[in-house]
């Protein structure tokens, strides 16, 4: 009796380890699309990826590249690959359960699956053509009738004048933060507990799809929707992280003085830069804090430094830090403010 | 015998170049866009300043260069474009610069002729989504109306900077109405003589207000010690701005069906 159950316990053993080998390995294949290799380099994207797809009204909602390209994308170079065995690797790809009656495939793009390109966003050029008005001129509107084209039952709204907010809204959940810590520089000490949490209100997320940048750029206006080079970029594979990387985290968008102003009243860079990317500083330089919280900066910069002279545990700064970034030296942008 | 020596002074020169690169200060600069205006105080808000090196006299051909140079102004770009009443009222009753100002509301689209055409083509190209017929209309507007107006300014820029590379440039916020610029590199800290450069920050095209066409030119001290501000400022009539050039202009005046000749 008990070696029946040893064979039978050692038989789903196998059977579970057979298993998951195969899903991992089916997991691997699904996954092993490179659009890097040489073969595929040489293709322009539009030759196996349509953009709109068929799919687009009921998957989206809008016209975008919702689906993986047609079986006449893969088959010229790969014809053998689609008769290899019962369940040819290569349906992975696209295809929930391979073989000749699978029929369903993933929702495009797997969002599991490792990221291929990177996207770039020349934020300079946006807030020239986006942001840029022309200032009220009481003399014009005086000389001008403005009000023959609206509709008698017309409600006056307040305009709504695009600006960052078109791409970055208020976060509704809380992003997994990362302290941005100094790498060369060693704290003073262990971080201390404030206790403190940031709110998702204190974020503001980005796009994750075409939505935003199809309202002006699916057609016509370059980069258009099937000129995909024109945003986006071969790189490594990585994984797609959603992780915020901060110097503070107690900043809050929405607090009251903060969500009066002008993103770029703080986000300085950002119409300096047409890849934020490659800012080795953060956006918002510390001038821009010091303009408004000057006092408690300067307190806490003092009993850091009384701290120092005193030979006590060095003080944290926790005003706009929290700890494990608040327990480092003070850098030389907050010294000469 | 000539090449090693050659090389070994390369190599001692070496470290001098390093201390030199090293040592150099950087400074900041906010530019305030509140300015007087027929006695009241106006906001420049969102408009793009550049930062160069140099003063008055140093970019004194720089200068001359867009003090001379021929800009159409909004009104008239859009009434050569034979833009209907509509489209120039609708962009006027905010101030806008082209139609990705703002957003385009149901009502703009069925009263403003252009919008109205593109929002028609929208909805055939779209399956009769009305959402994304009036959120997408501007890929569906004529060139010219769409971003012919930013483009235009974007070649008098380019034009104007050929031969001047500007170190920064940046835009007025629309609250603080500041421009800042950081980090700027001052080489006189560096070389261990003068503490403070000479910097010139213009606008390099005249921005458009209340009728008429402002082009500034200022020189201003930068060091490496402190924010250094600058408030621009118009001339009183018959007056001048201290190390400024200010040119004023009046506007043409141009509506739909009588565009000035060119």
């Amino acid at each position: 009796m008990r070696k029946v159950a040893l064979v039978l316990f050692l038989a789903s053993a196998a059977t579970l380890f057979a298993a998951d080998l195969l899903f991992t390995a089916e997991a691997q294949k699904r996954d092993s699309f490179q659009h890097s290799t040489i073969a595929h380099k040489k293709l322009d994207c539009s030759s196996c990826h349509k953009n709109p797809t068929a799919n687009w009204a009921s998957t989206r909602g809008y016209p975008d590249v919702a689906d993986f390209p047609g079986h006449a994308s893969c088959i010229n170079c790969h014809r053998a690959d689609f008769f290899a065995g019962n369940r040819p690797a290569i349906c992975a790809g696209c295809h929930v359960s391979p073989g000749p009656r699978g029929a369903a495939r993933f929702s495009f793009p797997v969002k599991s699956r490792s990221q291929q390109f990177t996207t770039i966003f020349p934020h300079n050029v946006h807030q020239d053509i986006i942001a840029t008005t022309i200032k009220k001129s009481d003399v014009a509107v005086a000389h001008f009738v403005n009000a023959n084209y609206r509709s008698p039952g017309f409600v006056d709204d307040k305009p709504q004048f695009n600006n960052c907010a078109i791409c970055h809204q208020t976060s509704s959940k809380l992003p997994k933060l990362i302290a941005r810590t100094p790498s060369t520089i060693q704290p003073l000490g262990n971080a201390v507990t404030d206790g403190f949490i940031p709110k998702p209100a204190f974020f503001k997320d980005m796009p994750s799809g075409h939505a935003t940048c199809f309202t002006c750029h699916f057609q016509n206006v370059q980069p258009i929707g099937t000129n995909c080079a024109g945003c986006h970029s071969l790189t490594k594979p990585y994984s797609r992280s959603d992780n915020v990387k901060r110097y503070s985290f107690k900043f809050d968008h929405q607090q009251k003085e903060h969500s009066v102003r002008d993103c770029m009243t703080c986000h300085v860079r950002i119409s300096q830069n047409a890849d934020v990317r490659m800012l080795k500083d953060a956006d918002v330089p510390f001038m821009t804090c010091v303009s408004c919280h000057s006092d408690k900066i300067t307190e806490e910069i003092t009993k850091r430094a009384e701290s120092v002279k005193d030979q006590k545990p060095a003080f944290q700064c926790i005003y706009c830090h929290t700890p494990d970034i608040g327990r480092f030296p003070i850098p030389a942008s907050h010294e000469n403010k | 015998m000539s090449f090693i020596r050659g090389i070994i002074l390369i190599l001692l020169a070496l470290p001098t170049f390093s201390v030199a690169v090293s040592s150099q200060s950087a400074g900041s600069l906010e530019v305030s866009g509140r300015v007087k205006i027929g006695g009241k105080v106006e906001k420049l808000t969102r408009k793009r300043f550049y930062l160069f090196r140099g003063g008055l006299e140093t970019n004194k051909a720089f200068i001359e260069k867009i003090k001379s140079a021929v800009v159409v102004s909004r009104d008239c770009f859009y009434c050569e474009q034979k833009a209907s009443s509509e489209f120039m009222a609708w962009l006027r009753a905010e101030d806008c610069e082209s139609p990705y100002c703002r957003s385009i509301t149901a009502d703009d689209a069925k009263n403003v002729p252009e919008f109205q055409a593109a929002y028609q083509k929208g909805m055939r190209q779209f399956r009769n989504k009305t959402a994304v017929a009036q959120q997408w209309l501007t890929t569906l507007l004529a060139p010219s109306l769409r971003d012919g107006f930013y483009r235009q300014r974007k070649t008098s820029v380019d034009l104007a900077l050929a031969n001047t590379k500007p170190l920064q440039s940046s835009m007025t916020d629309s609250v603080s109405v500041r421009a800042i610029f950081i980090d700027i590199p001052i080489l006189g800290a560096a070389t261990g003589g003068k503490t403070t450069e000479t910097f010139l920050i213009s606008n390099v095209i005249p921005l458009e207000f209340a009728g008429k066409s402002y082009l500034w030119a200022c020189e201003v001290e930068i060091g490496p010690s402190k924010k250094v501000t600058l408030a621009l400022q118009v001339p009183e009539p018959g007056k001048t701005v201290r190390r400024c050039e200010v040119v004023v202009k009046d506007l043409p005046v141009c509506t739909t069906g009588v565009c000035p000749a060119k």
